[in-house]
């Protein structure tokens, strides 16, 4: 008899979890269960729809359901799963009832984190996430003409450069003092807000949220925050994201200090036959030891397939994540890995530090862009410990470099002599990350 | 103690975070953000904290249940170039 795999949850981590349990063991009779009307789309790509930069939702569709049919994967759409009994190996589907498993995999990814204020219930409130649901707001949008973006996080950042984009006079409400301020460094951040402003967008900083406030039709017409009210149509919800773990919770897994489901690296829970992935569950960050939650669709998917093929029989490992990160913010785009100064700050971990203002290009070859690098390093090994960028161009690539160079442990005098490829269009004769180690080396022999 | 721990590493992480950020702004010369909370927490947690070397502090922090006390695998370290 065909083993019965049953995945909760459609996103990135549900479907390479479906996948990767296909790959080790074709006959395997997989099920996943979604409560969304569609899978395989990337709700990543939504503020760009929304900010007009892509045409229309339908690219953001990656398969149609046909696919997973012909892939032998049978995705129940609209349908909630109630519970989970870990003891008889059955997940209690509503509409459908008992559905045995053999393997588990738990996908349920995240939540908003409540605002816990009053007006919660207004219409016009804004949680980006499902493409349907974006679809509609994408219509609404072209009456708005003042929204406000709670807060400044990844999401928040795409959500406010979008609507500025399309024309929408745009207020940022934050309680951090500045963008992305639980990962961001302030040098990195002001090139961020300097563009917002060149764009429209009003910030308002170290401001926190009092309540939403609604019309006599139960509609949001503003907000009550600690620096005044700002009046609205629109509010976009972006708080912390939270794993969306209380199914699994209920079924009495294990949940570490993040409210994530606490994974091994095979991806497995505290309960036999169930493995989980992606947002809902917590991984362990290298550097520092501590477990993060809320990483991204990248982490999620490559989770999903080690979860699936491990639920499937198979014997596959996930590493502790290191995190290189980026994203377009205002005219700019920023990214970094692991830690920042911010972080490190916090954590009370000791470094030392360079930066560097650079070109992406020759400097008179067109479209010729700043990059600014600063680097982290641990003192006496110079080992990098982290890396934050903001640029026109390249800090993806960078990004994704420097997350390879803090994983191998590569030091400082590495990265100040690295050879770099220089051709006028696409390089210039110093590269800003060398130039930004040789500093950090100069300011650490300089504190000796 | 799911819950606990959760409390701790929420508040601990917000009140050392806001440390951090006047710090921040007053290396990058930026307006000094405001400091909010309990006297516990922001006049005794932190500075204590920041007190205790590193090398105490990570075994501290890791000490709290969760994935990274699970099985992992071990770093490789660098193996030169291929040839």
């Amino acid at each position: 008899m065909a083993q019965r795999i049953v995945v909760i949850g459609g996103g990135g981590g549900g479907l390479g979890a479906a996948g990767g349990a296909k790959a080790v063991d074709p006959g395997a009779a997989v099920t996943v269960f979604t409560e969304y009307e569609d899978v395989a789309y990337s709700p990543c790509g939504i503020p760009f729809v929304h900010g007009k930069e892509i045409p229309s939702f339908e690219a953001l569709f990656l398969a149609d359901k046909q696919a997973y049919v012909d892939a032998g994967i049978d995705i129940h759409y609209n349908t909630t799963v109630a519970s989970i009994d870990t003891g008889a190996r059955t997940v209690d589907v509503v509409g459908t009832g008992t559905v045995p498993y053999d393997s588990l995999v738990i996908a349920t990814g995240f939540t908003y984190a409540d605002p816990g204020v009053p007006g919660a219930d207004l219409d016009g409130l804004y949680y980006v996430k499902n493409i349907r649901s974006a679809m509609e707001w994408d219509k609404r949008l072209d009456s708005v003409q003042k929204a406000v973006v709670l807060e400044a996080g990844p999401l928040g950042i795409e959500m406010a450069t979008a609507l500025a984009h399309r024309g929408i006079e745009t207020h940022i409400v934050d309680p951090n003092p500045w963008v992305l301020g639980e990962l961001c460094d302030p040098d990195i951040a002001e090139l961020v807000q300097e563009s917002w402003t060149e764009m429209g967008v009003q910030m308002h900083w170290n401001t926190k949220l009092n309540a939403f406030l609604g019309d006599d039709k139960g509609s949001v017409r503003g907000v009550d925050t600690s620096a005044g009210v700002i009046d609205c149509d629109l509010v976009v919800v972006a708080t912390h994201k939270e794993p969306n773990s209380a199914l699994a919770v209920a079924a009495g897994i294990k949940t570490g200090s993040t409210g994530g489901l606490i994974v091994d690296s095979s991806m497995h829970t505290s309960a036999p036959q169930v493995w989980a992935c992606g947002d809902v569950c917590e991984l362990p960050h290298q550097l520092g030891g501590l477990p993060l939650q809320g990483l991204t669709g990248s982490h999620a998917y490559a989770q999903g397939k080690v979860a699936g093929a491990n639920a499937a029989g198979g014997s596959r490992e996930y590493q502790p994540v290191y995190v290189p990160w980026g994203m377009v913010a205002g005219k700019w785009m920023i990214g970094g890995v692991a830690l920042g100064e911010t972080a490190a700050t916090a954590l009370g971990m000791p470094y030392v530090v360079g930066a560097a203002d650079g070109i992406s290009r020759a400097r008179y070859y067109p479209g010729v862009k700043k990059v600014r690098v600063k680097l982290l390093a641990e003192p006496g090994s110079l080992r990098l410990i982290g890396a934050q960028m903001a640029g026109g161009e390249g800090i993806k690539e960078r990004a994704d470099f420097l997350g390879v160079a803090v994983k191998k442990g590569l030091t400082l005098r590495d990265l100040a002599t690295m050879e770099n490829v220089y051709s006028p269009p696409i390089g210039a004769l110093n590269e800003p990350i060398a130039v930004a180690a040789q500093n950090a080396l100069a300011a650490a022999a300089k504190a000796k | 103690m799911a819950r606990f721990t959760t409390w701790l590493r929420v508040n601990s992480q917000h009140y050392l975070l806001q440390d951090a950020h006047v710090r921040m702004a007053r290396k990058y010369g930026y307006p000094t953000p405001p400091v909010h909370g309990s006297i516990f927490w922001t006049k005794i947690f932190v500075p204590v904290y920041r007190l205790m070397p590193w090398g105490l502090r990570r075994p501290i922090m890791t000490a709290i249940p969760g994935s990274h006390r699970k099985r992992w695998p071990v770093q490789m370290l660098p193996e030169g170039p291929a040839i």
